[in-house]
């Protein structure tokens, strides 16, 4: 055997490792933290392996484009954050039905337990179940890659598709990965386009059928090596787990020193392997069930033993139980917390200094929350909403969603809600119509260009036809700055064969009652812009050209030549003012405690002048 | 080895705290270890806390550091260091913290206080098996101690030791990982040659 070589990955390069293995062609996707990195080291080797990779203006279009390569024999891989597949569910749901073609698809989905990263923590297990499709839940680098493999081999052997599952702690963390060969493949498509791939006029029979396919999937299941069970002849307490989760478990039994105590580690949780299942339960008293967020083992295992009054059946634990949490992320300590609350062992993790040091230090922490970047200009539009706002004695709505720009619910409570991928504009459809029940509140939808394209244009033409009254910013910075400045179709630059497309000239299509393009570097215009248009009826659009200093420093972007800005300490307020670094609050905007004046912090300063009309007394300068 | 290793390194987003555990696990692996870098950071771009878990052993392991298990704590930021030991260090942590701090942005607007850093250390010490607080700024200079503070760090970490690792191991897997290198092979050696006290 050739020794394997191996090296240091994260379980999303492992992933995309796997499929390359795996023979993937096509990768469309939609970025979102944690799964970003899984297509962007795809591209990587995107030329070298001759594989089409894109990012699709939303998950829904990335899994329908998918598919499309998959139906006529191109092995296709579509990755996404745990709300994309809330987006793509509705394709999922019919796709599930209609089935994958020869190429194998296989879609991964990147949920964010304790939601670092994102804006709820669901747990997306459940659309697996809800499509009744194949369910892997690896729990290490190397078993990503292979669960990958697998799951195109599934895939292409059974034509459904196939999710594999990761979480935050999976995604982004590394370890040693075995890597094996590269399939030397000529792409290829089939000959003729597949019959069949819909499911009228009998989605029912189309339903029998994939039950059939998952009654085969089951029996393999059942004897997959990627499943491990470690349980001594004397053990009397399981521990069922599933994904990272696994290694909690196995980490808890080893600080615990236990001896009658097992793991049964489970990679295909749905169908889940009952045989196997039912086998290790036999002769242990109890089962602890460790996975992340929902109880979803739990509950299957559950209803699939409750028929089962044989006098040796084990008692189960877990969330609904309340011996493990029902949210935030699982961990070794919740583990070993949970086993010695069903079991006779303690163990004390050993804290010295104890409580009370522990409770010392918390108390000396202050936290450091998420603030715009020095010269953000997403802060120079809320900073003239807020005066909007002010002006209108606190009658003003805004509504937001998903992007760098949702800080805005942390900028003095300026954007009021913030949900899904474009639900800004429309909740503001639903808020412009309230006018006849006496809502007085102006209405202001915001949005970046990315999530424009992702989500907004149904709302927008929903908002147009049914003369919603409304203001709808989109924040223009030309990039999905958020997660990393991937390309999308508004990008200044676009890549070769790709054509830019332009946000004003799609929404004049549709036709505002008013429109305009400026900039929001300068904060005079851009405040009276914002209230003369919020002062207009009908439906209104500004477009916001921004600038993403990150973005910029990337490009290699100096502002240097630019003049210094700095603060005239004979017109400065001081303590009297405080307006510009304790509610504008620019990262490059400092305080003098001995002079009691603000400063800017030229190594932080991007040299912007934004704060110039911040200050009231005119006390801020630039050379 | 006897059982497993594990360093977490504490800092702010832009510190290098990322590269910093890359660097550790490469030596690990330069001398037949499995590490695991497990890292948790919310906005790490935007200077919120960032926290890297190493774990040297020779099988694979979760990437968390269990709480109470950390062996060595290297500091790149006081404050982050200590919250960093109240959630994760008990009595077997051996703690080297930069006294540099990176003031949080309400404290430079004047709406929070930064914690006193004699206070930071006092409380890490009942929590810690041991504290050396290190300047990097009189070490480095205040230039040369915001390009370079990681490595400096590693190679003050190492005067003290990381059970499995060699310093010779660790600036081997700097050379190849950080950039510059001259500047970074510098600090490390700078750290090295720092007395501290255990």
């Amino acid at each position: 055997m050739v020794k394997s070589q191996h090296s240091l990955m994260s379980g999303n390069e492992a992933m995309s490792r796997g499929a390359i293995e795996a023979g993937v062609r096509f990768c469309a996707s939609y970025p979102g933290t944690p799964s970003t990195e899984i297509t962007e080291s795809l591209m990587r080797s995107a030329s070298d392996r001759g594989i089409y990779v894109e990012w699709s203006t939303n998950e829904k279009v990335a899994l329908e484009a998918a598919s499309a390569a998959s139906w006529v024999g191109v092995s296709a891989l579509c990755p996404m954050k745990s709300l994309g597949l809330n987006v793509a569910a509705d394709f999922l749901l019919n796709l599930n039905l209609s089935g994958s073609g020869k190429g194998g698809l296989v879609i991964v989905v990147c949920d964010d337990p304790e939601g670092h990263s994102s804006s709820n923590e669901q747990d997306s297990r459940f659309y697996a179940k809800a499509a009744m499709l194949p369910l892997l839940e690896p729990s290490t680098g190397q078993e990503a890659k292979e669960a990958i493999l697998y799951a195109f081999d599934l895939s292409r052997r059974h034509e459904v598709p196939v999710i594999v599952r990761s979480t935050t702690r999976l995604s982004h963390s590394s370890s040693l990965v075995n890597v094996g060969p590269l399939p030397q493949v000529a792409p290829a498509t089939l000959s003729s386009f597949p019959r069949g791939l819909f499911n009228v006029p009998q989605p029912a029979v189309k339903h029998r059928e994939l039950l059939s396919k998952i009654q085969l999937i089951a029996a393999e299941f059942e004897k997959s090596s990627l499943n491990k069970l470690n349980l001594g002849p004397d053990a009397k307490t399981l521990l069922i787990s599933s994904g990272i989760c696994q290694s909690y478990s196995e980490e808890a039994l080893a600080l615990v020193h236990t001896k009658n105590t097992g793991s049964l580690g489970l990679v295909t949780t749905n169908p889940i392997p009952t045989g196997l299942i039912a086998n290790a339960m036999a002769g242990v008293e109890r089962v602890l069930f460790v996975e992340e967020t929902d109880p979803f083992l739990e509950d299957e295992i559950r209803s699939q033993y409750v028929g089962l009054s044989t006098p040796d059946r084990p008692r189960f634990y877990g969330k609904r139980t309340k011996t493990l949490p029902a949210w935030g992320e699982m961990s070794v300590d919740h583990v070993v917390k949970g086993l010695s609350q069903v079991t006779d062992l303690s163990h004390e993790m050993s804290l010295h200094g104890g409580l009370d040091a522990r409770a010392r230090g918390a108390k000396l922490l202050i936290s450091r929350p998420l603030t715009f970047c020095a010269g953000c200009t997403h802060r120079n539009v809320y900073w003239a909403l807020r005066q909007e706002k002010k002006r209108r004695g606190g009658q003003l709505v805004v509504a937001g969603d998903i992007g760098c720009y949702s800080l805005g619910v942390f900028y003095d409570e300026t954007m009021n809600t913030m949900q899904a991928m474009g639900s800004g504009i429309g909740v503001a459809c639903g808020l412009g119509q309230l006018g006849r029940f006496g809502f007085e509140s102006a209405v202001v939808a915001v949005a970046g260009d990315s999530t424009f394209f992702h989500a907004c244009l149904p709302a927008l033409v929903n908002a147009r036809h049914k003369n919603a009254n409304l203001t709808f910013l989109i924040l223009d910075n030309e990039t999905t700055a958020m997660t990393g400045f991937q390309p999308h179709p508004g990008s200044a630059v676009q890549d070769k064969g790709q054509r830019r497309i332009s946000i004003p000239d799609l929404v004049r299509a549709i036709g505002p009652d008013y429109m305009t393009t400026s900039d929001s570097v300068e904060i005079g215009p851009l405040i009276e812009l914002i209230h003369t248009t919020v002062a207009k009826d009908g439906l209104r659009v500004l477009i916001l050209k921004g600038i993403c200093r990150l973005e910029q420093q990337r490009r290699g972007v100096s502002h240097e030549g630019l003049g210094k800005v700095s603060v005239n300490p004979a017109l400065c307020r001081g303590e009297k003012c405080k307006i510009c670094f304790s509610q504008f609050g620019c990262t490059a905007i400092g305080w003098l405690p001995t002079e009691k004046q603000a400063t800017i912090l030229d190594e932080v300063c991007v040299r912007c002048g934004s704060c110039i009309g911040v200050c009231p007394y005119k006390a801020i300068r630039q050379e | 080895m006897d059982r497993l290793y594990n360093v977490l390194i504490a800092g702010v987003g832009g510190q290098g705290n990322l590269l910093c555990g890359r660097v550790l696990a490469e030596a690990a692996i330069l001398k037949g270890y499995r590490p695991t870098i497990g890292e948790t950071f919310g906005a790490s771009r935007r200077g919120g806390t960032v926290v890297t878990h190493v774990r040297i052993g020779d099988h694979d392991l979760g990437p968390l550091i269990p709480r109470g298990t950390v062996d060595m704590l290297i500091g790149l930021e006081p404050m982050e260091a200590l919250r960093a030991a109240v959630d994760y260090c008990g009595e077997r942590a051996i703690a080297v913290v930069s006294t540099a701090e990176v003031q949080t942005m309400q404290c430079i607007t004047g709406t929070t206080k930064y914690p006193p850093l004699a206070d930071i250390l006092d409380v890490m010490s009942s929590i810690c098996a041991s504290v050396s607080p290190i300047d990097p700024v009189l070490a480095l200079g205040e230039t040369e101690y915001r390009r370079v503070l990681n490595s400096f760090m590693l190679g003050a970490a190492l005067t003290i030791g990381i059970a499995p690792l060699t310093a010779n191991g660790v600036r081997e897997s700097l050379t190849g990982l950080m950039q510059p290198v001259g500047p970074n092979v510098a600090a490390f050696d700078a750290g090295l040659k720092t007395s501290v006290r255990v």
